[in-house]
């Protein structure tokens, strides 16, 4: 593999396109066909910047596809521009994160202005994950996320709508948003419990929904896992069902062990998820606190 | 499940001492033991019982134990299933969008070809303005939401009614009695052996503990079995879908060979 090599022809096609950039803009070249001269000029960056990949050199990729987009912005073909902006995303991914997400935006943008919503929905994802995994700031993550539901909402896929909130609501009821969360997997259940497909996994929202309702307060949860019951009667055989029951029963004789028990023995059938983990735990620190206040 | 320890249990000891003298059990009492088993308890038909308890009381649990784990096994399949029918959801949308977005290409694709007849020739052009505008194919009325396909809820009703009828007939799914162990209780308790009625206490509980597992396991699989011709069917409806839309791919193919050959040609 003579990815040096690779380099060198990419930096020399990249002069080269520079070169033209620069002739085509002077008066001659201006008058003879400067389009062509830019397209060509253009198709030169994306080369060089497929070499660059290929030679792993994602920075001067990337930059090489900045550039190819942006020229593609002067002579108006916005399809491609946008084409390029994501690829330069892509080769950024690897190596800046911030420009990635420059890159990212500015696509989001030009697929907006054209009404391709879904595709830029598709991208908010793309950047909500950057977010979560390489420069951590979960609120930036939610508000990508829930630009993302928006625009699937927009365009009448439900289903990848609901992906999106369903993250949502994860990280807002990690950063103790229950509100919003409960919100999200309320809507959710309800939808789900109507199709046949999805119905099986509406006993799972409704669980995480009067989880949060319990990590507020327990009344709240009592009375919204009896709405529940009610709407939808196959919760009610649900182990998450009887789980939540033990565990207000023993909130509320403030019996912490009844509580680690009855935890225990559902994770025996089914391990509990991180997430679980850390919503269970808040809700038995408040058993222990009360415990402590009565003292 | 070993049946046979059963038996053993509902038949405890035959009291035979002539058997038991042939144990090699090198303490002093079993040569001395059979005549005065009043005396001591741990003689060898006591001490073989209780290894038998302890043997069907090991069984059981190992019942019980791999029945849990079954059951777990068996959730963590609906869980994987019902992500599964998640995406195949999804998947399904993207199927729908898509060949809105290819009829929506055909339909420019008659426009730009209009619009090259116009072009290439006078006489064209004429004829085309005179004809009446082609009619945009009326967009069949989609259902704004998703439908998964409907033929699972009659199969969800149909084997509700079924699995009832099963239950009803089949002998070995209606409740184990429990109450046989109560026999066995009484002649413990004749034998005057001490851990004989806790032993039943527990082989009862475990045995309640297994039936209830193999109840929920069942339920299990029925909604697993549910969910799987949920999927299977929901499968095949994207099949056709596919089918349909790579049709329609190929000859929006073609088209645009066509238009393109046309406009090289201008």
């Amino acid at each position: 593999m003579d990815n040096s090599g690779k380099e060198k022809e990419a930096s020399a096609l990249m002069a080269e396109a520079e070169k033209k950039l620069k002739s085509s803009q002077s008066f001659f070249g201006a008058l003879f066909g400067g389009s062509s001269k830019v397209e060509e000029a253009c198709d030169m960056y994306a080369r060089a910047a497929n070499m660059y990949k290929m030679a792993k050199n994602w920075s001067a990729a990337g930059n090489a596809f900045c550039q190819a987009a942006r020229l593609h912005l002067q002579v108006q073909s916005k399809h491609d521009a946008a084409t390029n902006f994501i690829d330069a995303g892509n080769a950024f991914k690897k190596a800046d994160p911030q420009e990635a997400i420059n890159c990212l935006n500015r696509a989001i943008e030009i697929y907006t202005d054209m009404g391709r919503f879904t595709i830029a929905a598709k991208h908010h994802i793309s950047i909500a994950e950057i977010f979560e995994t390489e420069l951590v700031d979960i609120d930036k993550a939610i508000a990508h996320y829930e630009q993302a539901a928006d625009y699937y909402k927009g365009e009448e896929s439900t289903s990848s709508a609901n992906k999106c909130l369903l993250k949502v609501a994860t990280y807002a009821a990690q950063l103790e948003q229950y509100q919003k969360a409960i919100e999200i997997y309320e809507q959710v259940g309800t939808n789900a419990m109507d199709s046949t497909l999805l119905k099986y996994s509406a006993k799972d929202y409704f669980f995480k929904a009067t989880l949060c309702h319990f990590c507020v307060d327990m009344l709240n949860a009592k009375l919204a896992l009896q709405k529940y019951e009610e709407m939808f009667p196959a919760f009610s055989d649900s182990r998450e069902c009887k789980l939540v029951k033990k565990l207000l029963d023993a909130y509320e004789e403030q019996n912490v062990e009844a509580y680690t028990d009855a935890v225990k023995e559902y994770d025996t059938i089914s391990r509990l998820d991180q997430w679980l983990t850390t919503m269970l735990l808040r809700i038995k620190k408040t058993i222990q606190d009360d415990e402590s206040d009565l003292r | 499940m070993q049946c046979n320890t059963y038996g053993k249990m509902a038949y405890p000891k035959t009291h035979n001492p002539f058997a038991d003298d042939d144990e090699e059990e090198p303490q002093p009492r079993s040569r001395v033991g059979f005549d005065d088993r009043q005396e001591q308890g741990m003689t060898e038909a006591d001490r073989k019982q209780r290894y038998l308890k302890q043997e069907v009381m090991r069984t059981a649990n190992s019942a019980v134990e791999s029945s849990q784990r079954s059951l777990a096994l068996i959730y963590e399949s609906e869980k994987m299933g019902t992500e599964t029918a998640e995406e195949l959801m999804r998947q399904g949308e993207a199927l729908k969008r898509t060949e809105k977005m290819v009829d929506n290409m055909d339909q420019d694709l008659k426009t730009s070809q209009k619009h090259i007849n116009s072009i290439k020739s006078v006489w064209g052009g004429l004829v085309s303005y005179f004809k009446a505008k082609p009619e945009t194919t009326k967009m069949p009325e989609e259902p704004v939401a998703y439908q998964a396909s409907s033929k699972l809820q009659n199969a969800l009703s149909h084997s509700k009614e079924h699995e009832d009828k099963y239950q009803a007939s089949h002998p070995n799914l209606r409740k184990l009695d429990t109450g046989g162990f109560g026999a066995t209780a009484s002649v413990d308790k004749k034998s005057s052996s001490q851990n004989g009625y806790p032993a039943n206490e527990h082989l009862r509980a475990a045995h309640q503990r297994l039936d209830n597992n193999l109840d929920e396991m069942s339920l299990g699989l029925s909604r697993l079995k549910n969910l799987g011709m949920g999927l299977q069917s929901e499968i095949e409806d994207q099949d056709a879908s596919l089918d349909n839309l790579l049709g329609k791919v190929d000859k929006m193919d073609l088209k645009i060979n066509k238009t393109n050959e046309q406009l090289k040609k201008l």
